[in-house]
């Protein structure tokens, strides 16, 4: 166990490389985000295959934005078909509505990728730098800070202050590493998430460690607003990490941290989502439950937890295994999950089209389901959720939980194991 | 036209505990980020839309060491020629006075049609680079500028004065205006597009290239002398709200009611 991090003492001297370090690595052709090399130069057509399209629409009949939305990624990939000059795309706007949810690439009859598609639209409008403010603000930050959100890296890990939560910096070893993330890291509302997932790994006697200020935001959402290079920075400041550190497991508050870990990085790290490793501790019983949580509840699936990754039973598992909790479904559960909308980018932007979100419409079916809590087990759906729970005017009726929160209320009255305050 | 913006590379201080460094002058930059000087952004991006607009060239300067570069490559990505780094040991105690000295001396012969500067760095705030420039380049100038325009080998300048209040101005060729934010909206510079950039020329000058006498550059440094940095001490109107987000959100509604005349 102690030799997973042997290397520690070599990545203690470790900074995030500077723009020259990371152009004099380019030139040694030092690289590992391979699948993006190469790219330029072989047009959008021929790249995503996209005369192999039949323009059957199922893509913009499954999209979750496409009701509000005038995104229409079949006329896109037509658009793209046809104009490989790229002129018309990089004119339309709509393609900053897409959440990257993936249902459009889920439901291609031929396999296409839409969602890859609208994202290099995305990329064409970043090289001409004419973009959202609100993404610029979020760009520069990720590059400036190492996180999306404009705060201070000085002030990353304070989401733990008084916690007693161990991290590398401060020489706590363990095999497993848990990437925190920026959103829990930062968002006052995460936090509290962040903090109820600390003190159940502490009571399930789970070693863990973190990478305190060292860590940097993954990349995912500055990867799918198309910003490749800023994706291939970050990603390779953290790569830097894990390489030194070695950790037998990485687990994620993040099911975007995680996806990017697993599918984006190159090569991969096989990541594991915080509900997995929750599902396994309950599992092996090494949850001390101690209290019954008498609510009724219906769990949000995340889309990129679900659908991109195929993880819906762990956060069940977990649920279920909370004392008191009574589990329903929605019926859009599982792989007809409805994007909350806050995925590829969209935290960023407000989006074009009127009426209702999609979060405002999912909170609203909870609670005519009569359910207690939506739970969610992602920092941006529970953002979104909570956000439509007091637009929705559902405060008094409804609660929005996280996971990790709702197992911790099964467990917070035992003698505070990380030094945690018992909350309301 | 032929155009020359200069930039600064400075800490970004917003979310940062600033402290002072041991020698009472100076504030501990070493944990803070760096970045492109904010007004200088807007100067940048509105010398690229002339020269998108003209044709011609651009060129960009910059007083600072290696590490500083980052905002010539963006200099570059955004649509500079050609970029100038002029650096020395002896210049972190520089004033503004012999900052403009030595950027003159960096243009040296060269001659350009417009140079724009960004009307204040955010790190000092004196200023007074850009107009100590003009005078020493023998060119009118137009400082605080937010709106610009083209006319006939002149540049019609609407300057930002106090409470709303604007003068135009009209000024001939060969000018410097030092640039407002706001002026316009900077384009967003991808890291592919400063990877790309890193082919165009960046030129580094010493003291001894200047072709200025260190002398004059003491000299004019010692026209202003920092004496001390303080923190600002605590207003008197200020009052801390302290609790939950939730109990800070009502006593500040409470303050706006009682005190603010908004609600």
């Amino acid at each position: 166990m102690a030799q997973a991090c042997s290397k520690r003492r070599k990545w203690r001297g470790f900074r995030p490389p500077s723009l020259l370090a990371f152009q004099r690595a380019k030139a040694q052709k030092r690289w590992f985000v391979g699948k993006l090399r190469d790219i330029e130069g072989v047009p959008l057509a021929e790249r995503y295959e996209l005369a192999a399209c039949l323009q059957c629409g199922r893509c913009t009949g499954g999209c979750p934005v496409g009701l509000r939305s005038p995104l229409n990624s079949r006329r896109l990939l037509y658009e793209a078909l046809i104009r490989e000059d790229g002129e018309v795309l990089v004119e339309r706007e709509e393609v900053w509505d897409c959440t990257a949810c993936r249902t459009c690439a889920d439901r291609c009859p031929r396999g296409l990728e839409p969602v890859s598609v609208i994202r290099e639209i995305r990329t064409l409008k970043i090289e001409e730098g004419r973009i959202p403010q609100t993404v610029m603000d979020a760009l520069e930050s990720a590059l400036k800070h190492g996180n999306p959100w404009g705060r201070s890296r000085r002030k990353r890990f304070a989401w733990a202050d008084g916690l007693g939560v161990p991290t590398l910096e401060e020489g706590d070893e363990a095999p497993n590493l848990w990437f925190v993330g920026c959103t829990p890291a930062y968002d006052p509302r995460c936090q509290e998430a962040a903090r109820a997932l600390a003190g159940i790994l502490r009571a399930a006697g789970y070693p863990f460690t973190t990478l305190g200020n060292e860590e940097s935001c993954c990349g995912s959402e500055m990867l799918r607003l198309g910003e490749l290079g800023l994706f291939e920075e970050l990603a390779e400041a953290n790569r830097a990490l894990l390489d030194e550190v070695a950790p037998e497991t990485v687990l994620t508050t993040s099911p975007h941290c995680m996806n990017a870990l697993r599918t984006d990085y190159d090569p991969a790290v096989s990541a594991l989502h915080f509900s997995q490793v929750l599902a396994r501790l309950a599992d092996e019983g090494r949850i001390p439950f101690r209290r019954e949580v008498p609510l009724r509840v219906a769990f949000h699936d995340p889309c990129y937890l679900g659908k991109q990754n195929g993880v819906y039973e762990e956060p069940r598992a977990a649920i279920a295994a909370v004392p008191g909790v009574e589990l329903v479904e929605f019926d859009r559960s599982r792989e007809r999950s409805l994007c909350c909308e806050g995925g590829g980018g969209r935290m960023w932007l407000e989006g074009l089209g009127e009426g209702e979100r999609n979060a405002q419409q999912r909170v609203r079916t909870a609670a005519d389901m009569g359910v207690d809590a939506v739970v969610t087990a992602c920092p941006f759906c529970l953002l979104t959720l909570e956000d439509a729970r007091k637009t929705a005017g559902l405060e008094d009726a409804l609660e929005i939980v996280d996971l990790a929160e709702l197992v911790w209320r099964g467990v917070e009255d035992l003698p505070d194991p990380c030094g945690l305050e018992t909350r309301s | 036209m032929n155009l020359a913006v200069f930039v600064k590379h400075v800490p970004d201080a917003a979310e940062a505990d600033l402290r002072i460094g041991p020698d009472g002058r100076s504030v501990r930059a070493e944990d803070l980020p760096f970045q492109m000087n904010e007004w200088d952004r807007f100067a940048l991006e509105e010398a690229a839309r002339l020269k998108e607009a003209t044709g011609g060239s651009l060129t960009a300067f910059l007083i600072g060491p290696g590490e500083h570069e980052d905002s010539l490559r963006r200099c570059l990505a955004v649509g500079a020629d050609r970029a100038v780094r002029v650096w020395d040991e002896s210049f972190p105690t520089l004033g503004p006075a012999a900052v403009a000295r030595a950027l003159a001396a960096a243009v040296g012969e060269e001659r350009f049609d417009l140079y724009l500067c960004g009307a204040q760095a955010a790190d000092d705030g004196y200023a007074v680079v850009g107009p100590t420039l003009a005078v020493l380049l023998g060119v009118p100038w137009a400082a605080l500028v937010c709106r610009l325009e083209l006319q006939d080998g002149r540049i019609v300048c609407d300057r930002e004065l106090e409470a709303g209040w604007f003068e135009r101005v009209e000024l001939a060729l060969p000018a410097l205006v030092t640039v407002q934010t706001g002026i316009n909206e900077p384009r967003y510079v991808s890291i592919l597009g400063i990877r790309k950039a890193r082919s165009k020329p960046l030129e580094v000058r010493g003291l001894a290239d200047l072709g200025v006498d260190p002398d004059e550059i003491g000299r004019l440094g010692a026209l202003t002398r920092l004496e001390a940095l303080e923190p600002p001490p605590p207003g008197r109107e200020a009052e801390m709200l302290e609790g939950s987000p939730a109990e800070v959100a009502r006593k500040a509604v409470a303050v706006l009611r009682e005190k603010g005349g908004v609600l």
